[in-house]
């Protein structure tokens, strides 16, 4: 078994995670999201070609004008949609039949605005959906296990999805569904995580004997660490692959995984369980062990 | 019957229904969704009503109410936006009854409680509905609309057990349960004209007031048309009514490049991770690839199933898109972990000096426990994200909760037999085979 003191340097954790969330919170108030066509609603052009469209052809002739937030549908024999961003000039849409022009022959164009697809009240049915499930889980974890990891367990949480949109501000990447997606995924591995480490602190608190609450704490994290790390590697491992290999529209969901697992399997570890010790360590018990084997 | 047999019995029965899924999922299939596949695509545009003009205020109240009626009707995601200034692009993923689908979601499902002219009180509802086609004023005017209404379910009609037919049972809220008695009050003797779309659905004679704040539609012939009329009164009215503008078939958003893209990801992720766990836990790992095989042609198994349930009961079904898929990942992730999470712990009992037999034991019960927890929490959140949600969201949710049953079923039929089936043979005990190191070997008892 490993022995590693994740709690004896739980001031300097503490500060990095401070550093990391205060970083990302500025990026999230200042530079803000890029929210993709879904959100913010855009430009809609329906092209008539003479054959058949292929979505990943037209998506290579498009490229030159990096429209990196398009959406491309074909639709019946021998059209296609192209959706985008809605900041562009209306000079812009030439530009894209020419584009487009390059692998087919263009007969008719339609152009119009389009409100979004994902609307500001799914957005916000989802953050009360959040919301809920987050109470949910304190009320579950308070009744299972106790309050204090119950409220350590969700601010891992938050520091997660805080962090991984943090980075998607400042890497200026598209906020699309996918997105969303991956945070909800993240989420579920975070709390997943979490609570497999508070799992053995309870165990171990049972059987507490001659040492502090923060030694033992640290001894469940160093018996749970190679658990931890391998379902790390192997969560990891599979969306590596999509980011290598995935193609342009699944890269951006798998950049939103591989932030948020890293993140996740930082978190369970140095940000849920020295918190928990922080607090637990000013009830009188704990705090008396503290003073006798520290 | 012994123990060997109860578990050969499990392992059995296990592959048995891995069998079951894939065939079921060969067979029959799985419908893909909108960005992965394509489907309808539908103009709808909406037309001015008598009292409510198409704005952008009307629009954003119609879109809500589309998007409520699509969640209730399954969670095959079709996409939903407006377009222009009174246009509604609906795409619903497959083609299999659009129909029946664009019906219910385009539905105005406008509600008025009118009183019937006394001179066709002797007249049935067809007869009724025949008389007004011609314009003849065979109702009152209207007394009262669905917007006093708080809720609207479809059942048998249990006044009438005789009867074949179904009813859909309104309850009102207080202020519509005030009105609802005002009105019939008012009008005892009479008869009450429920009308839905313009259409007379029931006409009841009032024998006294209702003060409890309840109706019914009797009448309903089928159990599906019941549910839909229950379904679209509950989700409320539309402020306008839609009528088809257009109607072509469209591709997918996300193209075969990126499907073909990430089946060659997912064969590439799923080596890794086998060669990992092959390479750390040796024999385990074996019994992980077995248990990951089973465990998603189960959960994809029990995809095709629900699916199945829910197309016959007149719902939408289910189909993949890209969230659910990332609800798939998360499963496979979180059921390579309880398998890791049981196997750590044996390593830790095995490294404190207990024997193999009742170390596998011991392993296998508490880290069951430690799983179960995990497995309870990421379930409540998927019980609320789904009950809560919108559209994609419930897709992955629904994922999620399927994908933990699935799990509990394999750690419990599949890893726990096939664990307590090899601690009776003598060669697992070289500790090399599942991934200790040899200087620990020493403290094997």
């Amino acid at each position: 078994m490993s022995n590693i003191d994740f709690i004896g340097r739980s001031r300097t954790w503490l500060f990095i995670s401070i550093g990391v969330f205060l970083v990302a919170f500025s990026a999230l108030a200042f530079k803000g999201l890029n929210f993709g066509i879904e959100f913010t609603g855009g430009n809609l052009l329906t092209a008539k070609t003479n054959k058949p469209v292929e979505t990943s052809e037209a998506r290579s002739a498009l490229r030159p004008l990096k429209l990196s937030d398009s959406i491309i549908q074909p639709v019946g024999k021998d059209s296609v949609m192209i959706r985008y961003g809605g900041q562009k000039d209306l000079d812009f849409k030439d530009k894209v039949v020419k584009a487009l022009s390059s692998k087919y022959k263009v007969v008719d164009v339609q152009f119009e605005q389009v409100g979004p697809g994902w609307g500001s009240q799914i957005t916000q049915a989802a953050l009360w959906a959040l919301a809920f499930s987050m109470l949910a889980l304190l009320l579950y974890i308070s009744f299972r296990f106790e309050f204090k990891m119950a409220v350590t367990a969700i601010v891992a949480l938050i520091h997660d999805m805080a962090f991984t949109l943090g980075v998607y501000s400042l890497v200026g990447r598209q906020v699309t569904p996918a997105t969303i997606a991956a945070l909800l995924t993240i989420l579920g591995y975070s709390l997943y995580d979490t609570i497999v480490v508070f799992h053995k602190v309870g165990e171990n608190t049972t059987k507490i004997g001659k040492e502090s609450y923060g030694s033992m704490v640290n001894r469940s994290l160093n018996q749970v660490l190679v658990r931890s790390l391998n379902t790390s590697i192997t969560s990891i491992l599979p969306v590596v692959a999509i980011l290598v290999f995935g193609g342009e529209t699944l890269k951006d969901f798998a950049f939103a995984l591989a932030v948020g697992m890293v993140s996740g399997a930082y978190s369970s570890l140095i940000v849920a369980s020295p918190l928990l010790v922080f607090w637990k360590e000013f009830e009188p018990h704990y705090r008396n062990l503290k003073r006798k084997y520290a | 019957m012994n123990q060997k047999q109860k578990y050969i019995l499990s392992l059995a029965i296990i592959l048995i229904l891995a069998g079951l899924s894939i065939f079921g999922l060969f067979s029959r299939g799985l419908g893909l969704g909108l960005d992965l596949k394509g489907g309808l695509n539908i103009v709808l545009t909406a037309k001015d009503g008598p009292k409510t003009p198409v704005n952008q205020k009307t629009m954003d109240q119609a879109l809500f109410i589309m998007r409520n009626r699509i969640d209730k009707l399954g969670v095959s995601e079709p996409s939903i936006e407006q377009h222009g200034k009174r246009n509604i692009i609906l795409q619903l993923p497959g083609i299999r009854d659009a129909n029946k689908a664009i019906k219910i979601i385009g539905q105005t499902a406008l509600l008025e409680f009118k009183i019937v002219e006394a001179k066709y009180n002797s007249k049935d509802t067809f007869q009724m509905n025949q008389a007004l086609a011609k314009k003849e004023k065979v109702l009152g005017p209207t007394l009262m609309t669905g917007e006093g209404l708080s809720s609207a379910s479809a059942g048998y009609d249990t006044e009438n057990p005789a009867a074949t037919s179904y009813v859909v049972k309104l309850d009102f809220t207080s202020d519509g349960a005030d009105k609802f008695a005002d009105v019939t009050s008012k009008n005892i003797n009479k008869r009450l004209a429920v009308v839905l779309d313009g259409q007379v659905m029931t006409a009841p004679t009032i024998k006294s007031a209702i003060t409890d704040g309840s109706g019914v539609i009797e009448g309903i012939s089928t159990l599906e048309e019941a549910k839909k009329v229950a379904l679209v009164l509950q989700t409320g009215q539309l402020p306008f009514k839609l009528g088809i503008s257009q109607q072509q078939e469209v591709g997918p958003t996300l193209g075969k490049d990126s499907l073909n893209a990430a089946f060659i990801a997912g064969l590439v992720g799923f080596a890794l991770v086998a060669l990992f766990m092959l390479a750390f836990y040796r024999v385990f790992g074996l019994i992980t690839w077995i248990s990951l095989a089973i465990f998603t042609s189960l959960l994809l198994g029990s995809m095709v199933l629900l699916d199945y349930f829910l197309q016959s009961v007149g719902a939408a079904g289910i189909s993949l898109s890209l969230p659910s898929i990332a609800g798939i990942i998360l499963m496979i992730g979180v059921a390579a972990d309880s398998s890791i999470i049981v196997f750590e712990r044996i390593k830790e009992e095995v490294r404190e000096g207990k024997g193999f037999r009742s170390s596998l034991d011991v392993g296998f019960t508490h880290g069951f426990k430690t799983f179960l927890d995990a497995d309870l929490v990421t379930f409540i959140t998927a019980t609320v994200l789904f009950w809560l949600g919108i559209g994609p969201v419930r897709g992955f949710a629904l994922t999620l909760m399927l994908g933990i049953f699935v799990d509990l079923t394999v750690s419990l039929l599949f890893t726990r037999s096939i664990l307590k089936l090899i601690a009776a043979n003598n060669w697992i005990k070289n500790p090399s085979l599942i991934g200790l190191k040899l200087k620990e070997d020493a403290e094997v008892v």
